[in-house]
């Protein structure tokens, strides 16, 4: 029984030394990169850099957690980042003009993303248009709207306590957006393994016209899981927005990269048909740490964006070794 | 060199006509010859770097990296010439070697690691962009944000030969130049074959890897060249400067009928994708439409422009069809 | 002319993972000899060739040129060589021209790397004359038909004025007249001293073309020996290790008369433009119907068209007499429909996912408790269809993709098995099957039919279709033009049917 479920988790087939190495493989890096940063700068360590760790990989882990599901199909979405933002400012639109409550606030703001993840999905699963174009497209017109709404001024949210609440906020000693995190990569966890649309998205990224043939609802499921991603990242952008107390439409831009990467580094293969969401988190965790380490170090922004193009091809490229070893 | 022209130039040419008359009604500034000769300046850099996307999209890639090749070479040829004080004529042959290695880097990592052209242009475009921000002169010496590039051979880059601007000229050499060397020599051959169909390429002795590099290293050259023209008209280098430009590159490629599944297309349509593009923004300005909406429209316009080429496609697989069935029933005709 | 070796595989294995695919191979290509390599599939065939082209590097042993070694893997050092391949796959650039595909890679040019058109279509016209092939040669490929296509394959092995020709099952696409035409090429190319390797699985080809013939079986090499000094059913044996006709005469004695049960499948004016038009056909339940026809008789677009796979502009779709609203291939499959496509590894098979995941894919409602899968449930199924097709290997969790053809084809068969399917669709189910399997196939479509299962067959065999059917329907010219019932016809009525002329 665990042979089989173990083969829903990961693409069935691939041979045990290399599964093992990815997945142990990644914590140990991650090991390795803690002790190597500590080493230079004692605070990194510190339990107070360690939460607020946790803070930043809760944004991008939901994101990735999400989107892993596109990628195991093939595809891909670049439009996340301005999907966060106008997430936020709706959401907080809302409960400032009008008088709803906290709780329609967000699925306003929800509501945002899955219309946008739909659309792609629709786009991408019906009208056969290559994902990287309709989601380049798309993450160009939700910057423009959001720009359009929001301008590029930054809101204050003088809202609710109850808003701060989601990014700031702790449950049982743990902050909250953590929780959120945790929440909906169980719950996707749990999809992949344990229901046929899992099993759907993995035949969808092996073989797409065999999957149609044997009768899986291809355009459906092709569509959800841009409806997921899109929902993914209007989490993200909600929590952003409680976190830092406002809301603008240029947040998010770039976060496409931190969360390609931190699937990708979480050795799940561009290529599809193979994947799967505990590597993705581990992959946000990892991303997380070095963001936070390189920050601690006093790396510049600038340089940042330097390594982390060059974690990405050094992923990409560990990922397409192992890829060629079978 | 007829035959290269197919249907799709035709729509395109048409669609251009059809904006034109439409702004030109609603804006009686948009139909000034001034207005024009605006845009011919204003998106000659869009059509160059359209032109240099052309390659990798050939080959079923792309190069997001475009913008931010731009910029890095803009800022490199900044600083050579405000911090450093080279001469002009030297800082533009190392602006164009920049670009040339920008895409030299986006090629090997391509073709040696073997990496998807999608994912990695966008690592490189980060990257990349990131490196602009770190040597910016502006920031690491303040004092050159009121400066301005005063080297008159570099500023002879961005003139003009009476109305018609010299960036046009350029543009128009660049895209006569790729345009022989896609329908008249090896290479452009060995790039058609390799973005039709790699393997069959592969197996007839075509050298792929070098195809796939030399096709990032003319975009990245396009960008240098484009960096050049737009920095020497702003005569400063911003630290922004190309973000944004590869939407409108790739756009304005794949309305130029460059399929972006590869083996298809060529250089003049991207010219004329450009210029349609830059159309409809300056017509926006012109109607008071805010800057907010351009992102909108650019992206509207490539997915458009993608749909509408996959729409042709299975059209035209239709046809195919028919036209073969009628084929054989000849044939059959004939004795079998 | 003195007969010297041109071409020489020594000693050659490659183990792909669990699978030995070859073990110390020997051939020997003469020049101006056509020698034919033959065996089931999986048994090596496409492995050796691509050893011997440089596609793929050996384990062991060496590949020799003149009795000099040429490098491993290197396809441009064989090309270089004189090594030239038709590969079962087509490779061809469909965005280019005919002219361009012929001298892919080797165009002649001028100075800097200019292209010289004219010497090309010098060169490119004079090859198409000599072996008498009409193409135009600046059609794109893309709009050339399949046979064409393969006529623009063999002309760029021929213009490589190769020493060696490698040839892997040339005639697959070709008619009568086409695969006569090749022939007299293959000729040519012997008279002038050229050596020509020729795969295939249609055995009457090889006694009309080859001069010697290897078997090759499990990855060895069992039999070599000249084609005068053998027999068809010697090779078939070696192949094998059986008898084939004992088993056919065996399945054609059990078709005892059928009751025919009621219409299962039927199709009423069912028409694609461009494609077919105004078709009609019934299939009962117990009944084995076989569409035949020749290459390019459209008869995969009607299958698909009938399980759903592709929209028709019009016509209606009838199961068990009742009119069924078929858009997609769910709804056919919702309809007790199973189809097993023409191109198993391409729209058949997950190849990466394992055994059991392709037999209960088309049913997964049936392994899923309250909407989650049960692991349970799913791996009693899977057993069961393995055991019930024979299945070699008996092991679930190995990949498709590392099954031998004929046992892929089970696998496919078996999906539909799982749960309630009582129409199934074959589009040419034995190609690239070997001979033990087919006979295994048809017993079980056989016993299939026998349970009361409709069984509508796509196949371009005609022994096959002879064998099997116990109806047989002529699809031409878009439209289906005869009917014949088994037993009541000749194999010469069905091609004259195939190719349009009246049948009597």
């Amino acid at each position: 029984m665990t042979t089989l479920l173990s083969k829903f988790r990961d693409k069935s087939g691939r041979i045990a030394t290399q599964r093992f190495f990815k997945d142990y493989g990644l914590i140990v890096v991650m090991l390795m990169v803690i002790a190597g940063i500590t080493s230079i700068e004692r605070n990194f360590l510190s339990l107070e850099n360690m939460i607020g760790i946790l803070y930043q990989v809760a944004i991008i882990g939901v994101m990735a957690a999400c989107m892993t599901f596109v990628i195991i199909t093939g595809g891909i979405d670049l439009s996340v980042g301005p999907v966060m933002a106008i997430s936020g400012l709706l959401a907080v639109f809302t409960l400032e003009s009008t008088g709803m409550s906290l709780v329609s606030a967000v699925c306003v703001g929800l509501l945002a993303g899955a219309i946008i993840g739909t659309i792609n999905g629709f786009a991408i699963g019906r009208f056969k248009l290559p994902p990287f174009v309709v989601t380049l497209g798309m993450m160009s017109i939700i910057r423009g709207t959001a720009l359009l709404i929001g301008d590029a001024t930054v809101h204050l949210i003088s809202g609710p306590e109850s808003f701060l609440f989601i990014g700031t906020g702790q449950l049982f000693g743990i902050p909250f957006p953590i929780l959120i995190f945790a929440t909906v990569a169980t719950l996707i966890y749990f999809i992949q393994t344990r229901t046929p649309f899992g099993l759907t998205v993995f035949a969808i990224g092996e073989n797409q016209e065999a999957a149609r043939l044997a009768g899986l609802p291809v355009l459906k499921t092709k569509t959800l899981v841009y409806t997921l991603s899109g929902v993914g990242a209007s989490i993200a952008g909600i929590i952003l927005a409680s976190q830092v107390h406002t809301a603008s439409a240029v947040y998010g831009n770039g976060s496409e990269l931190d969360s390609i990467a931190a699937v990708v580094v979480g050795g799940t293969s561009l290529a599809g048909g193979s994947g799967s969401v505990h590597r993705s988190v581990l992959g946000a965790l990892l991303i997380g740490i070095i963001n936070n380490g390189l920050s601690i170090l006093n790396v510049s922004i600038e340089l940042q964006l330097v390594a982390k193009g060059i974690i990405i091809v050094l992923a990409l490229a560990l990922d397409r070794y192992l890829q060629s070893e079978k | 060199m007829l035959k290269k022209i197919n249907y799709q130039s035709f729509g395109l040419v048409g669609f251009y006509l059809v904006i034109v008359i439409i702004f030109s009604a609603l804006s009686p500034v948009f139909r000034t010859a001034g207005n024009f000769s605006n845009l011919l300046i204003g998106f000659s850099h869009i059509g160059i770097l359209a032109v240099g996307q052309t390659f990798p999209i050939l080959l079923g890639g792309i190069d997001l990296s475009v913008g931010a090749i731009l910029g890095l070479v803009g800022m490199t040829t900044f600083d050579l010439m405000l911090i450093f004080g080279l001469p002009g004529y030297i800082a533009i042959p190392i602006g164009l070697v920049v670009g040339l290695l920008a895409g030299l880097i986006n090629g090997l990592l391509i073709v040696r690691l073997k990496l998807n052209p999608f994912i990695v242009s966008l690592a490189t475009m980060a990257s990349f962009r990131g490196l602009v921000y770190a040597i910016s002169g502006r920031q690491l010496f303040p004092g050159l944000t009121v400066m301005a590039i005063k080297d008159p051979t570099y500023l002879a880059i961005d003139g003009s030969l009476g109305h018609v601007p010299y960036a046009l000229i350029y543009l128009i050499i660049i895209a006569l130049i790729t345009y022989f060397i896609l329908h008249n020599t090896k290479l452009g051959m060995d790039l058609y074959a390799v973005g039709g169909n790699e393997n069959a390429a592969r197996l007839a002795g075509v050298n792929v890897n070098r195809v796939k590099i030399a096709a990032y290293l003319i975009s990245g050259l396009c960008s240098a060249i484009a960096a050049l023209i737009l920095t020497s008209r702003m005569t400063t280098s911003p630290e922004g400067l190309g973000i944004g430009f590869e939407l409108s590159a790739i756009a304005a490629a794949v309305i130029g009928g460059v399929n972006m599944q590869g083996g298809s297309g060529s250089t003049l349509g991207p010219v004329l994708g450009a210029f349609l593009i830059g159309t409809i923004y300056t017509g926006m300005n012109l109607l008071g439409v805010t800057q907010y909406a351009q992102p909108v429209v650019a992206g509207i316009i490539l997915i458009g422009a993608v749909g509408y080429d996959q729409f042709m496609k299975e059209r035209r697989r239709k046809e195919l069809q028919a036209q073969l069935l009628l084929q054989s029933l000849r044939m059959k005709g004939q004795g079998g | 002319m003195k007969k010297n070796i041109l071409l020489q595989a020594r000693d050659v294995s490659k183990r792909y993972y669990a699978v030995q695919a070859l073990s110390e191979a020997n051939i020997e290509i003469y020049s101006g000899e056509v020698h034919a390599l033959i065996g089931s599939n999986g048994a090596g065939k496409s492995t050796l060739i691509k050893i011997l082209t440089g596609a793929v590097v050996p384990d062991t042993g060496e590949v020799l040129l003149n009795g000099k070694q040429i490098p491993h893997g290197d396809t441009k050092a064989a090309l270089d060589a004189g090594i030239a391949c038709i590969y079962q796959e087509s490779n061809l650039v469909p965005t280019l021209s005919v002219m361009d595909n012929i001298l892919l890679g080797r165009q002649p040019t001028l100075r800097m790397g200019v292209l010289d058109r004219k010497a090309q279509r010098a060169i490119v016209v004079d090859l198409l004359k000599k072996h008498d092939l009409n193409l135009d040669p600046d059609a794109a490929v893309q709009s050339l038909s399949t046979v064409q296509q393969k006529e623009v394959e063999i002309a760029k092995a021929l213009s490589l004025n190769a020493k060696v020709v490698l040839m892997d099952e040339p005639t697959a696409w070709l008619s009568q007249v086409e695969v006569e035409k090749l022939f007299r090429s293959i000729r040519k190319l012997t008279d002038e001293g050229a050596g020509v390797l020729y795969i295939s699985h249609v055995l009457d080809e090889i006694f009309t073309i080859a001069d010697r013939v290897t078997v090759i079986r499990d990855g060895k090499v069992l039999l070599s020996t000249a084609i005068s000094d053998t027999t068809k059913s010697a090779l078939v044996q070696t192949m094998l290790g059986r008898q084939l006709s004992s088993e056919v005469n065996a399945l054609q004695q059990e078709q005892a008369e059928k009751h025919l049960g009621f219409v299962a499948l039927e199709c009423r004016q069912m028409s694609r433009a461009g494609l077919f038009q105004d078709v009609n056909l019934k299939v009962h339940r117990g009944e084995i119907v076989c569409i035949t026809g020749l290459i390019g008789a459209k008869r995969t677009e009607l299958v698909r068209t009938l399980f759903g796979a592709e929209l028709p502009d019009s016509g209606e779709v009838l199961i068990d007499d009742k009119p069924a609203h078929i858009r997609r291939p769910l709804d056919a499959i919702r309809y007790g429909m199973g189809l097993i496509p023409e191109d198993r590894r391409r729209d058949g098979l997950l190849m990466n996912l394992s055994i059991n995941h392709n037999l209960v894919m088309a049913y997964l409602p049936l392994v899923t408790r309250l909407g989650l899968l049960a692991p349970d449930l799913f791996k009693r199924m899977g057993q069961f269809q393995m055991d019930r097709l024979g299945i070699v290997p008996p092991h679930l969790e190995i990949p498709a993709r590392n099954l031998s053809g004929g046992n892929q084809q089970k696998v496919l068969i078996g999906r539909w098995l799982a749960g309630k399917t009582g129409i199934i669709i074959l589009d040419e189910p034995t190609v690239g099957v070997d001979v033990g399997a087919k006979a295994d196939i048809y017993k079980l479509l056989r016993d299939l039919a026998d349970y009361g299962t409709a069984i509508l067959i796509v196949s371009s065999d005609m022994e096959e279709v002879m064998t099997v059917a116990d109806r047989i329907l002529v699809m031409a010219r878009g439209g289906l033009v005869a009917s014949f019932q088994k037993g009541r016809v000749t194999q010469e009525q069905i091609l004259n049917a195939a190719s349009g002329e009246m049948v009597q």
